[in-house]
């Protein structure tokens, strides 16, 4: 018999590029499949039946929102509506958004719509990152609806939604850093529903994303 | 043999290659401003602020390389093929047409920036997603003329040579125009949005357009030390195996934290932990070439452009695999994803991956344009490469101390809070990076002006009669 | 002691399958390299009856 050599055959890694590209298709969109059906936004039927979401319903505006180490998960989750006992969410402790906890679910999707709309009209991602991604130039906005700063400013503003509302509408006149937003033209409404994105944002289950965020405050600086 | 005559699809890709080479100057200029910014944050603010700017440096990067892609394909097609590019005509109609788009495309995102809250900015102004910014009507504008670019190359192969190269660019640029349309719709999920939007800039910069890449590196390799075909042809379809086996499912890299399931985790750390070894083979093959056929005696046919193709697979291995490598596992990227990392990643890997074989497949075709039998390196074309490649690497070692930083300090010791990111931003070891980032970016700019000025030179030159080529191989 | 219960949010054939590092990621890698020994071998036995046209 003659003797052959298959591993310096074109055709034989032709063949086989062939297949591993078709399998590794295959398997990605069967993959995408089921993880679609994870990240379909949940509706307030699910939030009212305490049906964990990894994307809540936007209605998810209506209640308070935390962000708290799961032991079972093993990370930092999402919690809405105030934690029981072991660690999940409740879906029980409502929080006044705009003065209002009741908004219903045409509502609240009509607001995130204008909010998502807004984001991306305005280049947002251009400077900031969401859910980490975007550019670098300014702070990460996944959890910015539960940043620690906002609490502080707050009280003066009469709720933290407000403070940030009025931030968006005319960021250099309430610049924090020398490196300061630009005034970009956004609307008492459209700040409204950037905000409203914010929180709901705020409420996706990121497996953990951003680490310890809000946890520890004012730490160990490697230069001062 | 066609001689020194150019095919009418080359003079097409000579078309391509000269925008791409002028965005590639308005990328570094884009550049520039972002990175003034970084240190003055007061430079330009309310003219053309940060995000604009570093919207234009991605863009026109994006842009450039496609350019220079369409270029490279339409210049090796009549040659492997064996016979002009069928359609010509409808492939010239499309160049004009999309650098016409281009333009308006960029016009509207230096002048008008940003839009009000509504689907009609969507459509006409910027969709504001990274890298895919370009609005609605130009993303359907591309993808006509991408489909114009395939009926040239389809039809082209169909009724010429169908060689190995050629029969792995046409299954990859299907691909590669396909996954555009990924990108192409608005949802309010912004999960379901990074999602798709991932499979249009990770399939395409770690899957399609390596395997792009090492098509047109076997291409080069013929034409610059006369490699075996077949060989060459064996190392590409084993390219091919590995970079789609892990390129396509490493994809689940980015599905780590944007609300996908955990399962993610798993496999995206360990595909994406072999998207490294085809690099690793391209660089070795090249190499190996190299040796062979310097120990036969064989001269280098073009040292520019075989010079940027070693810098080609050096950078993509360093800048794409190993880079890449350092924050692919989930443990580490919970705390380098959305800092600096990905930044110094991306310059190296870009450059390495991306725009240094472009680069050679332009003096690829500037030599053919000038009917020389060699092409040596000039003096100004040494410079260039030499600036260029220092910079960028230098480039990608400042980002990383400032990215280091960054993760330590605001992720690693303040837990990621606005507090964190601006006591980060403000620490002197971050800071300096970002000084030298602007250094090594002027060095970057300087290479770039003797590159320009070598190639204007080289593409001046007239066809060259019998004599000269004597003298240029000598 | 070595099967870990699933912890994610819903849990499917995939999640089930993710059992720490390597589990999903061998299983797939399986499932993609396996069948490319049958390639070779199938191969082969066409390169020794001399069924492939030389290119």
């Amino acid at each position: 018999m003659e003797k052959v050599s298959v591993w310096s055959s074109n055709r034989f890694w032709r063949r086989s590029a062939t297949w591993v590209t078709g399998v590794s298709a295959v398997l990605l969109i069967l993959l995408t499949f089921d993880s679609m059906a994870q990240m379909k936004m949940g509706t307030a039927a699910d939030l009212k039946n305490k049906v964990d979401k990894r994307i809540p319903s936007p209605t998810v505006i209506n209640y308070k929102i935390d962000y708290q180490l799961s032991r079972a998960r093993g990370h930092e989750v999402p919690i809405i509506g105030g934690m029981d006992a072991n660690g999940k969410s409740k879906y029980e402790v409502k929080e006044k958004f705009f003065g209002r906890d009741n908004y219903s679910e045409e509502e609240a999707r009509t607001l995130i719509h204008k909010g998502k709309l807004t984001i991306q009209a305005k280049n947002c991602m251009d400077c900031h990152t969401f859910l980490g991604n975007g550019a670098y130039y300014a702070p990460d906005l996944t959890k910015a609806w539960l940043d620690p700063t906002w609490e502080t400013l707050a009280p003066a503003y009469g709720g933290k939604e407000y403070a940030i509302a009025a931030f968006l509408q005319n960021p250099p006149a309430m610049a924090m850093h020398e490196r300061k937003m630009p005034n970009l033209g956004i609307t008492k409404d459209e700040a409204k529903a950037v905000v409203a994105y914010l929180k709901f944002m705020s409420a996706i289950d990121t497996n953990g994303f951003p680490r310890n965020f809000g946890k520890i405050k004012g730490a160990v600086n490697a230069w001062k | 043999m066609h001689g020194n005559r150019l095919y009418e699809g080359q003079k097409l890709a000579l078309k391509y290659y000269f925008v791409a080479m002028v965005l590639f100057g308005a990328q570094l200029l884009f550049g520039l401003l972002a990175a003034i910014q970084f240190l003055y944050p007061d430079f330009l603010f309310g003219i053309l602020d940060f995000s604009i700017n570093r919207m234009v440096h991605i863009n026109a990067l994006v842009v450039w390389l496609l350019y220079a892609m369409i270029g490279a394909v339409y210049w090796l097609l009549p040659d492997e093929a064996q016979r002009e590019v069928v359609g010509i005509k409808f492939g010239n109609l499309a160049f004009y047409v999309l650098t016409a788009a281009v333009a308006v495309v960029v016009l509207v995102y230096l002048f008008i920036q940003v839009g009000p809250g509504k689907e009609s900015t969507i459509w006409f102004i910027t969709e504001g997603r990274e890298y895919i910014e370009a609005p609605r009507w130009a993303d359907i504008g591309i993808v006509a003329v991408v489909l114009i670019f395939l009926y040239n190359v389809y039809a082209t192969v169909m009724s010429g040579q169908r060689t190995g190269i050629l029969a792995v660019l046409m299954a990859d640029l299907i691909a590669l125009a396909g996954l555009y349309l990924a990108g192409m719709f608005y949802t309010d999920n912004i999960a379901i949005d990074q999602y798709w939007w991932w499979w249009v800039v990770h399939l395409w910069v770690e899957a399609t357009w390596e395997v792009y890449v090492a098509a047109v590196g076997g291409y080069i390799l013929m034409k610059t030390l006369n490699a075996n075909r077949k060989v060459v042809e064996m190392w590409l379809w084993i390219e091919v195996a590995m970079m789609f086996g892990s390129g396509i499912l490493g994809l689940g890299h980015h599905y780590f934290w944007i609300g996908t399931p955990e399962y993610w985790w798993e496999i995206g750390a360990l595909f994406s932990a072999l998207e490294p070894v085809p690099l690793v083979g391209l660089f070795v093959h090249v190499l190996y070439d190299w040796g062979k056929e310097r120990g036969k005696g064989n001269q280098i046919n073009n040292t520019p452009a075989f010079a940027w193709l070693t810098v080609e697979t050096f950078g993509n291995f360093l800048g794409a695999g190993v880079w890449g490598f350092m924050h692919t596992l989930p443990q580490i990227n919970l705390y380098t994803h959305g800092t600096q990392w990905p930044a110094a990643h991306g310059h190296l890997a870009f450059f390495g991956a991306y725009v240094a074989i472009l680069i050679g497949a332009i003096y690829l075709a500037l030599q053919k344009k000038a009917g020389l039998e060699k092409l040596k390196m000039s003096k100004a074309g040494w410079w260039a490469i030499s600036l260029i490649t220092v910079g960028v690497l230098f480039m990608t070692v400042a980002l990383t101390l400032s990215a280091y930083t960054q993760t330590m300090v605001e992720r690693g010791m303040y837990g990621a809070t606005w507090e964190g990111y601006f006591a980060a931003q403000a620490n002197e070891w971050f800071w300096q990076g970002m000084c030298w980032r602007l250094i090594t970016g002027l060095m970057v700019i300087a290479g770039y002006a003797l590159l320009m000025y070598d190639m204007i030179r080289l593409a001046k030159k007239a066809p060259a009669s019998e004599a000269e080529v004597s003298t240029a191989a000598a | 002691m070595c099967i870990e219960p699933c912890r994610d949010v819903v849990c499917t054939f995939w999640s089930i399958l993710n059992q720490g590092p390597m589990t999903l990621t061998i299983t797939l890698h399986t499932l993609i390299v396996l069948p490319m020994v049958w390639i070779y071998f199938d191969e082969k036995k066409k390169m020794e009856r001399g069924d492939i046209p030389t290119e």
